[in-house]
């Protein structure tokens, strides 16, 4: 019998083992998901659009990624991953996953949108990220938890690398935010439009550089902005600024006042001066650059394929000893940017320019930022310091409504309304060789537009068709989509693609053709105006 | 952002103002059963590319690492190898980029192109290649993508995204559960002690 006891024990504990085997099949647990995250250590407010796209730059700045492995021999179903930072945003669900197999990994990277509001936060803080993993079927105990800490800047700070500086090897390195600089370029802002306006009507007594496309015309706009700085008496208030060697640590982060506070505060550092010009060009339809040299920053402009610059830093200060005139200004900045292409042609990676446009058109565009009466009133102040103190009358700054005559016959079915904001400016048969455009509509950025077609045909195709055959004459291609009334395209020429939304209506004698756009590159910016007066064409 | 045209182009930044003739670079790509990939990187440059590429990469591979960690957010990858031949001035490199492809909620997997209507061309039944000369070298660079579905894909399909980029979605069988070495044992204990018993039992007779 003793014999036997012992294979039979044997036999026992294997069909024990196999038994378990089969009760062993568990639910997965907590233990089998490997999880690694790859975080950011800082998040900066003013890019905070950048942080919501993932498109922007091709996705490098996210909050963080998230590698998730199945280690277990089960399928996961429906593995969903959220997460939330405390008092910025609430649990969002990042994705789900509809299986994951054992051994799979899954990789989730997270772009955090934040309200629009974040570009008010004056101060800097640490804040924490909650992630939570859980899958269909997981016991409370099986969520997995996970979080980590990161800075958050105040709106004003500008860190000019997210390379751990023991990585630093390279002035690429030293640099790898730059594009980010174009978020501190706020054409949009509703006070530095005000300023732009103002330094048009007032100052130069209008221009059309974005229209003629004349460098000289837009050199004489660059030199309005610095002659509209001299004489509001701005001054240059230079701190550490920009990083003068890859050793300079202290100086990767730098508080950067934005535009607005530049304009009303009246002092500004080369990198905020820069980001005034960048601004105000942009916002009159000028393709803004800002050159990037060892220790210093100045601003120009690119038309036609060349580059122009000026030293915004000229201004200078009664308490520094001088203030160059707006031609010293100019010379020095032309100097300074025939060496700059010099030492770029050479290779120096010391010597870097952003082209805010076309970093625009990547995903980085400008913060969010209100009205404010109080810098709108400091704006007129600014503004009579131009003209010898004379006080100017603000602009009414409620939206108004105009009405746009059918053919010059006004007649109530024929009528066409919508809405706009003030400070647009309507122009009636703008183009004489064509007469389908009955009137255009532009913005005070010279860049968004709405336009009104009126076509003698009697189907919206034959309309659009015959636009097209105009707009070829001047170079451009039309492409649309037409869905019922809407209207949906772009307009290709050499200066580039302009989007554009619309709508057809019918009226007595043919087709009216309401297209409102943008080029490309401003047309996520200004997608709020462009909806609000699409939704206004009645 | 998944994207697998876009993967090497941060790799062939440094020369982009260097570029004069069109330049080849090959980009193989390998995904296994579970949406994971292998990577392989070719090029030869000429005599200008190849002293800038050294200069930046070249004799500084931990910088490329970097840059293509960089360069590739949706992915996590590993196992980078470099093999330089300085004699022909060309590279090799290979690495693991994990999750790929995953799969969507209607149990499809997907491998995003980012491309709208990528010329893609079937060279097998899992094999795919795509030519795409990426604007940002003013078509002075074109890259070949090489891409192999995993072996047990199937119904693959090329569809398009919400964006109007072409996507790949095929059907794939879950790989088999792993061995249960727990199991294993247990039917090994019994056939064991089932035939030592026997043996055992016999015996005394």
């Amino acid at each position: 019998m003793k014999k036997v006891a012992i294979p039979i024990a044997i036999c026992v504990i294997g069909l024990a083992l196999t038994a378990l085997s089969f009760m062993g099949i568990k639910q997965s647990d907590a233990d089998d998901i490997d999880i690694s995250i790859d975080k950011t250590s800082f998040i900066m407010p003013a890019a905070h659009r950048v942080y919501a796209n993932p498109d922007a730059m091709d996705g490098k700045y996210y909050l963080f990624k998230a590698k998730i492995t199945n280690n277990s021999s089960e399928t996961l179903e429906d593995v969903t991953v959220k997460y939330r930072i405390p008092n910025y945003i609430d649990w969002t669900e990042l994705t789900v996953s509809g299986e994951m197999f054992p051994g799979q990994t899954l990789v989730v990277p997270c772009y955090p949108k934040f309200k629009n509001d974040i570009t008010e936060k004056t101060t800097e803080s640490i804040e924490k990220t909650e992630i939570e993993i859980s899958w269909d079927g997981a016991e409370d105990d099986d969520i997995i938890e996970e979080d980590f800490t990161f800075k958050f800047t105040n709106r004003n700070e500008y860190v000019y690398t997210g390379i751990k500086s023991e990585e630093i090897s390279s002035w690429a390195d030293m640099y790898d935010n730059d594009a980010l600089i174009a978020c501190f370029v706020t054409p949009n802002d509703p006070v530095v439009k005000y300023y732009t306006q103002n330094l048009q009507e007032k100052l130069l007594k209008g221009e059309a550089a974005s229209i003629t496309r004349k460098p000289e015309d837009a050199v004489r706009f660059l030199a309005g902005i610095y002659e509209a700085t001299r004489k509001s008496h701005m001054v240059y208030s230079g701190t550490k600024g920009i990083p003068k060697s890859t050793e300079d640590v202290q100086s990767i982060v730098q508080q950067v006042r934005l535009p607005r506070e530049v304009i009303t505060g009246n002092t500004g550092l080369c990198i905020e001066l820069s980001c005034l010009y960048a601004s105000v060009l942009s916002s009159a339809g000028i393709d803004p650059i800002i050159y990037m040299v060892p220790g210093h920053a100045y601003p120009g402009f690119r038309m036609n394929g060349q580059y122009y610059a000026i030293e915004a830093t000229g201004i200078g200060g009664e308490g520094m000893g001088g203030i160059s005139s707006v031609e010293d200004a100019y010379k020095q900045g032309q100097k300074q940017l025939q060496e700059f292409m010099q030492r770029a042609q050479a290779g120096d990676p010391r010597y870097t320019l952003v082209d805010i446009h076309n970093v625009n058109a990547q995903g980085v565009t400008s913060m969010d930022l209100k009205d404010n009466d109080f810098m709108r009133k400091k704006v007129d102040e600014i503004v009579a310091s131009w003209s010898g103190g004379q006080q100017v009358q603000p602009n009414n700054p409620k939206n108004n409504n105009i009405r746009i005559p059918d053919n010059r016959i006004r007649t109530s079915n024929n009528a066409l309304s919508f809405s706009i904001p003030t400070g647009w400016q309507t122009m009636m048969r703008p183009v004489p060789q064509m007469p389908i455009m009955t009137a255009q509509v532009i913005a005070p950025d010279q860049m968004t537009t709405v336009t009104i077609y009126d076509v003698p045909v009697s189907n919206v195709q034959q309309a659009m068709a015959t636009v097209n055959q105009y707009l070829s004459g001047y170079g451009m291609e039309v492409q649309y989509q037409i869905n019922g009334n809407t209207l949906a395209g772009q307009t290709y020429s050499a200066n580039g693609n302009f989007n554009w939304i619309g709508k057809s209506l019918m009226k007595q004698n043919g087709i009216r053709i309401v297209a409102v756009g943008a080029p490309d590159y401003l047309y996520n910016q200004n997608s709020g105006i462009i909806n609000q007066v699409y939704n206004s064409i009645k | 952002m998944k994207t697998i045209t876009k993967l090497i182009l941060s790799f062939a930044l440094p020369f982009s103002g260097m570029i004069t003739a069109q330049s080849q670079q090959k980009i193989e790509m390998r995904i296994d059963s579970i949406g994971n990939a292998k990577l392989n990187i070719s090029m030869t440059m000429n005599a200008q590319e190849w002293q800038i590429w050294n200069g930046n990469y070249g004799n500084n591979p931990s910088a490329l690492k970097r840059d293509i960690e960089r360069g590739m957010p949706a992915y996590f990858l590993d196992d980078f190898k470099l093999e330089k031949d300085d004699m022909n001035r060309s590279y090799n490199l290979s690495l693991n980029a994990y999750g790929v492809c995953e799969i969507n909620k209607r149990g499809k997997w997907m491998v995003d192109t980012e491309q709208k209507n990528a010329q893609l061309t079937e060279l097998a039944d899992n094999k795919y290649m795509l030519v795409s000369s990426p604007p940002e070298y003013g078509g002075n660079l074109q890259q070949t993508y090489i891409i192999e579905l995993p072996q047990d894909a199937k119904n693959i399909k090329i569809d398009k995204d919400a964006f109007g980029k072409s996507v790949f979605e095929f059907d794939m069988e879950p790989p088999s559960s792993g061995f249960n070495m727990m199991r294993w044992a247990g039917i090994l204990l019994i056939v064991i002690g089932g035939g030592w018993a026997r043996k055992n039992a016999f015996s005394k007779k």
